[in-house]
């Protein structure tokens, strides 16, 4: 048959385009990595408002919280990316470590200021 | 029928996404409405079969064995990609509409019928053929609970329906992307020690492994339950074992004999190239934007901490004039000593500091001496004896005249005298 030569293929459709539910139904680990990239952006502010204005509470709060969010997305990665973890534990490894660096951010806070 | 007895008719509103090559265009959303007796016993590939029967057959989807075996019918559901017949109405939220979608990165043939082809040229493209090293006839025996066969597990039972590649963000945004399912089939070929393609295959397919940012997306919609995120991961700490390899051992032996013997025994007359090609100029140029950026940065915060580490230290301190006291308060003639006090910053450290100084004042203001009380011997403090008309050091027996000049005892040099000046009737001496 000869190919019909007024057809058309539509060009790709990219994510999330015609896709009401794609938001809310994306997965847990590209937040986690979009949340790390965009701290990782963040703690280059705090950390000059950090040297600019030294020993301001709220700055030290800021940039301390952001570090330890960076940091315990970070080791997620490094321990999938050498299997140290089975990757089935990947969701579990970000609530797991996001937890471990709130005790982590307590014991550092009520450390400096209490 | 009974069934609805038992279970009420439910209408449910499903979204479709259409698009018709005859007219073109970017598609849009057409919605039905089906009632749906049993939702947990229905897939959306049932309502899909059914609303192109009763209510629009010019409806377009693909599928072929209706039981999750043969990845035709691979779409997004809900934002979500999935079989449509293994996502049972049931599993997707109740009441609410539903949205069916053709996959991404696909060009759309009709409806949600997407075109294949870049998937299988990736795919094949990442050698998905079993080359084995040594030309056995029999059978191999693998032993179910080896650790190898353990180590590729799953990943072999990929069905090639392209939902990871369509969940996959990163597909967006690199055309050299092999994209997870052909890089999950190179995985369990890299993994096997029985293949004979190992270098040609890791040169494919590593490139790409570099793509993929851990974002699970692949491993969460897989159908199969395989995870192609874990694959990538496992060929780039292959390729890292082979680096250090290696360095320990010297490159691979790759002679041009075996390269040729190993080319003409592929198909498609396959060269050993990689085939997800990155120019070498994008690479140069990445690299050295790499490297620019990194340099530029590490010396930006390196200078901004190092100034703040260090700065306070190397820092001269200023000269700054002291007050000392006002011209009438001084006797004529005579030695009066004065203790001043002034703050010094030394690095981070910041000291207050007093130290008496000796006033030798004549009638002519010009005239003014202000001699340092330490002892240039070894730095006690010297006072003024006024019998022996001398500035006499306890520690050692220094002695220095009226002028400051050595009289007796072992300084080497003369007081040190202060810069001074005298301003509306006040002195004033420099310090550093």
């Amino acid at each position: 048959m000869e190919p019909n030569a007024k057809i058309q293929i539509r060009k790709p459709l990219t994510w999330g385009e015609f896709d009401p539910h794609r938001r809310q139904n994306a997965h847990v680990g590209m937040w986690a990595w979009i949340w790390q990239r965009i701290s990782a952006i963040a703690i280059i502010f705090l950390l000059g408002l950090h040297i600019a204005l030294t020993y301001k509470p709220v700055i030290q709060f800021l940039l301390l919280m952001t570090v330890i969010f960076h940091a315990a997305l970070g080791i997620r990665v490094i321990l999938l990316d050498f299997n140290l973890v089975n990757v089935k534990y990947r969701n579990l490894l970000i609530a797991g470590l996001l937890g471990l660096g709130l005790f982590v951010f307590i014991l550092i806070w009520t450390s400096i200021y209490s | 029928m009974n069934i609805s007895k038992h279970h009420p008719l439910h209408t449910r509103t499903i979204k479709i996404f259409r698009y018709d090559p005859c007219v073109n265009g970017e598609g849009h959303f057409d919605r039905f409405e089906t009632e749906i007796a049993d939702e947990t016993k229905t897939t959306i590939l049932d309502v899909l079969i059914r609303i192109q029967k009763e209510q629009d057959p010019s409806l377009s989807f693909r599928y072929a064995c209706r039981v999750n075996m043969c990845g035709s019918c691979g779409m997004v559901i809900n934002g979500r990609e999935g079989l449509a017949c293994k996502t049972n109405v049931a599993d997707l939220p109740k009441d609410k509409e539903i949205t069916l979608r053709p996959l991404n990165h696909f060009p759309v043939v009709k409806d949600l019928v997407v075109d294949m082809d870049p998937f299988f040229k990736k795919y094949e493209a990442s050698m998905p053929y079993f080359d084995p090293t040594e030309d056995l006839t029999e059978p191999a025996i693998i032993r179910p609970d080896s650790k190898e066969r353990r180590i590729i597990g799953l990943a072999t039972e990929c069905i090639q329906c392209g939902c990871c590649v369509s969940s996959c963000t990163m597909v967006n945004y690199h055309d050299s992307y092999a994209g997870p399912a052909a890089l999950n089939r190179a995985f369990t070929l890299l993994a096997d020690s029985r293949d004979g393609l190992y270098d040609l295959r890791m040169n494919q397919v590593l490139q790409s492994c570099y793509h993929c940012r851990t974002e699970f997306n692949c491993t969460e919609v897989c159908p199969k339950e395989i995870s192609p995120t874990r694959a990538i991961k496992h060929i780039q700490r292959l390729a890292l074992k082979k680096y250090a390899r290696g360095k320990r051992q010297g490159p691979l032996e790759r002679t041009e004999g075996a390269i040729q013997a190993i080319q003409t025994d592929l198909p498609c007359g396959r060269s050993g190239a990689s085939e997800f090609p990155e120019s070498p100029e994008r690479r140069r140029f990445l690299k050295q934007a790499t490297f620019g950026i990194g340099a530029v940065s590490t010396l930006a915060l390196g200078a901004v901490l190092g100034t703040a580490a260090i700065g306070p230290s190397i820092k001269k301190t200023p000269k700054r004039w002291i007050h000392l006291k006002s011209m009438e308060a001084l006797a004529v003639g005579k030695v009066s000593t004065v203790v001043m006090t002034y703050d010094v910053q030394n690095g981070f450290h910041k000291s207050r500091v007093s130290k008496p100084v000796m006033i030798v004042r004549q009638l002519d203001i010009n005239n003014i001496v202000v001699f340092n009380t330490t002892c240039t011997h070894l730095g006690c403090t010297v006072h003024w004896d006024e019998n022996k008309k001398l500035y006499v050091c306890a520690c050692h027996g220094g002695m220095f005249d009226q002028e400051g000049n050595v009289s007796a005892g072992p300084p080497p040099r003369p007081l040190d005298r202060y810069a001074f000046k005298v301003e509306d009737g006040h002195l004033f001496v420099e310090v550093v």
